[in-house]
């Protein structure tokens, strides 16, 4: 079995919230990207995480963007790192579910159309947590936020961004989440061997937005993938593989680790189920044998 | 050896921007400015110009991959119009904050409702604000040579700038236009050091600034944009030995005594001329000033060339709704009534306190600070 390299790029003294998903998410990234890496931060949590003017934690070079801009800064990183000859560098956008699924969208096509050769890393804590817990398109059904209060909670489903992006015809994309260290620096390491377009989906637990305790952050990754809400796989131009089976076990574990969900009772609980069945049935139809 | 050739504004444009050896061009169409990129794509397409072009998906991510290939290190240029530079307006900001030296043409158009695809200067005005350094060219010749210029001053002092012409006046009129064929290499090819990405000194740019660091980073960007005036004044100079070509930050003409002063910018300064001469042939004493650099502003050269004269008279071809002309109103801020003082204060959340104020107050009484100022010291 392979070692995870001990050499940390990531700085211990980053600012994130305990059992930040997305931290050890980067930290994970960065150790398969290596240190010949630039990312590009919109707006989001890692734009606190990083450190505030004259700090660095990343330990790579970092361009804070406006919200809205990530996939187009990265292209325009890399043309003009091509230009100069510098095309060993991997570029990085590192944004949340917010500056992807929904005011980044646009920018985040254009670039995927283009095949421009980027890697655009979505951490998807399910809402917009840095400005304090509000819904995002990523968001899924039944979950509480500060803008979809109980009874108002989300009654709609969370928009499929890996399926949006593969209608571009780029020849990588893949989810991943921190309870498959491995697997995720497997996925990076394959986007920075491919040239053109990679998306990594990554799933990334928020102890102060999911309302979960600090230490569970690993444990409710591996219930996400476990219980089928978050489906573990890649698209290699256009074909689907799984890269890991869930046991689909009761989602109700899952969603009892999260204060986000305690509104819900067991008949949201057998909706949420039949929705992850539903998905469940599209997607093995996609998976190659 | 240079040649005249009969060319409008953006295929003038897009010359100067082969000839300045530019890494990256990210755009977008838009009427009136779409043949500047037509004309570059095709330079591309026939092998005459080494640049990447990245066909953006709006003119918000044109700025933004602008900003993404500048802060890599590359010499970055784009071109917009009206409504497209509306979109760009947050990222224009950006650009300038991060100190980004890009520069841009922009197609001035009037803005819809109801649509229009004609001149007017209120897009690019009315970014005024954002921290770019503007030229306006009032002819094709203007825009080609003001691109070349336009590039060293951005570099030099680390800050974009935008070269504005009037479209279809501007833009699509052919008239005759000196194209250089290598004598501008020298002059262009000097690329100043700046920060850029770099993987052996890896920083962060642009990160959260706490109220004691962000004003002074704001007050360093705007004397960076001041400086730009020194600059173009240098580097205007130097063109001028390569191309016999002058350029100022206000262009003079007419009766050195005159007695009414039309200010102007763009394609009407050159519709100005003719009017001052009809004027002073009518023994009306009369000079133009033709503004050709907007931001910084001219208030140095503006104020001596208003100073004695007794009726100025401005032309705008823009509109800040509920208060007028543009231009009028920055050469009247820019001359002041004598007793007022600007104090800029409490940028980024820095604290302004009363004993601040009172002390500021005091300052003017005591006739220490005469002129517009910054209220900045370290609490």
């Amino acid at each position: 079995m392979k070692k995870i390299n001990r050499d940390e790029i990531l700085q211990a003294n980053h600012l994130a919230c305990p059992g930040c998903g997305a931290t050890l998410s980067m930290r994970l990234a960065l150790k398969a990207l290596g240190r010949k890496t630039v990312i590009v931060i919109p707006a989001c949590c890692w734009t606190i995480i990083n450190g505030p003017h004259g700090k660095n934690y990343a330990g790579v070079p970092v361009f804070h963007t406006a919200f809205e801009t990530t996939a187009a800064v990265a292209s325009g990183i890399k043309a003009s790192f091509d230009m100069q000859g510098k095309s060993d560098i991997t570029v990085m956008g590192w944004a949340g579910d917010g500056g992807t699924f929904d005011i980044g969208l646009q920018a985040l096509s254009g670039a995927a159309e283009r095949n421009d050769d980027i890697i655009y890393v979505c951490y998807d804590n399910e809402a917009y947590m840095n400005t304090g817990i509000q819904r995002s398109s990523a968001t899924p059904y039944g979950a509480a936020t500060t803008t979809t209060p109980p009874p108002i909670q989300k009654d709609r489903p969370k928009k499929d961004l890996m399926e949006i992006v593969n209608a571009h015809e780029v020849p990588y994309i893949a989810s991943a989440t921190i309870a498959y260290p491995k697997d995720l620096m497997k996925k990076f390491e394959k986007a920075k061997n491919t040239r053109g377009f990679k998306l990594i989906h990554l799933f990334s637990p928020c102890p102060p937005g999911h309302k979960s305790v600090e230490s569970k952050s690993v444990e409710i990754a591996k219930l996400a993938v476990e219980t089928g809400i978050f489906p573990l796989y890649e698209i290699e131009n256009g074909v689907h593989k799984l890269t890991r089976k869930p046991k689909f076990t009761d989602v109700r574990e899952y969603l009892y680790l999260q204060g986000r969900f305690k509104h819900l009772d067991d008949k949201e609980a057998e909706i949420i189920t039949e929705n992850i069945k539903q998905r469940w049935e599209k997607l093995t139809k996609k998976f190659e044998c | 050896m240079s040649k005249k050739i009969v060319i409008g504004g953006n295929d003038a444009v897009a010359y100067a921007a082969k000839q300045s050896f530019v890494d990256v061009i990210s755009a977008y169409p838009i009427t009136p400015q779409t043949s500047i990129i037509e004309k570059i794509a095709d330079f591309i397409a026939k092998g005459e110009m080494n640049t990447r072009f990245i066909k953006v998906e709006s003119e918000h991510s044109a700025m933004a991959a602008a900003m993404g290939a500048s802060i890599a290190g590359g010499r970055v240029f784009t071109a917009t119009s009206s409504q497209g530079l509306l979109l760009m307006h947050e990222v224009l900001h950006w650009a300038s904050g991060a100190r980004l030296p890009i520069v841009m043409a922009n197609a001035n158009r009037a803005v819809a409702p109801p649509w229009s695809i004609w001149a007017e200067q209120t897009d690019s005005l009315a970014q005024r604000d954002t921290g770019w350094i503007q030229f306006y060219a009032s002819n094709s010749q203007e825009a080609y040579d003001l691109l070349f210029i336009a590039f060293r001053v951005a570099e030099r002092v680390k800050i974009p700038a935008m070269v504005c012409m009037d479209g279809f006046l501007v833009t699509h009129t052919k008239e005759p236009v000196e194209i250089f064929e290598d004598e501008i290499d020298d002059f262009i090819k000097i690329k100043e050091k700046r920060e850029v990405l770099d993987i052996d000194d890896p920083k962060a740019f642009g990160a959260l600034a706490f109220p004691k660091d962000y004003m002074p980073i704001k007050l360093e960007q705007n004397k960076a944009v001041f400086s730009a005036a020194e600059a173009f004044d240098e580097l205007s100079e130097q063109f001028y030995d390569i191309s016999g070509r002058k350029y100022k930050e206000l262009e003079i003409y007419g009766e050195n005594s005159a007695e009414v002063a039309v200010v102007a910018l763009g394609s009407i300064a050159e519709t100005a001329h003719l009017a001052v001469d009809v004027l002073n042939n009518s023994g009306i004493k009369s000079k133009l000033v033709k503004i050709n650099m907007f931001r910084p502003f001219p208030k140095k050269y503006l104020d001596a060339e208003l100073k004695n004269v007794k009726h100025i008279v401005v032309f705008d071809r823009n509109i800040s709704h509920g208060k007028g002309g543009i231009v009028k109103d920055e050469v009247t801020g820019s001359l002041g009534l004598g007793n007022v003082v600007g104090y800029v204060c409490g940028l980024g959340g820095y604290d302004v306190t009363e004993d601040d104020m009172v002390n500021a107050v005091r300052d003017v009484l005591d006739g220490k600070v005469k002129e517009d100022s910054y209220l900045w010291s370290e609490k």
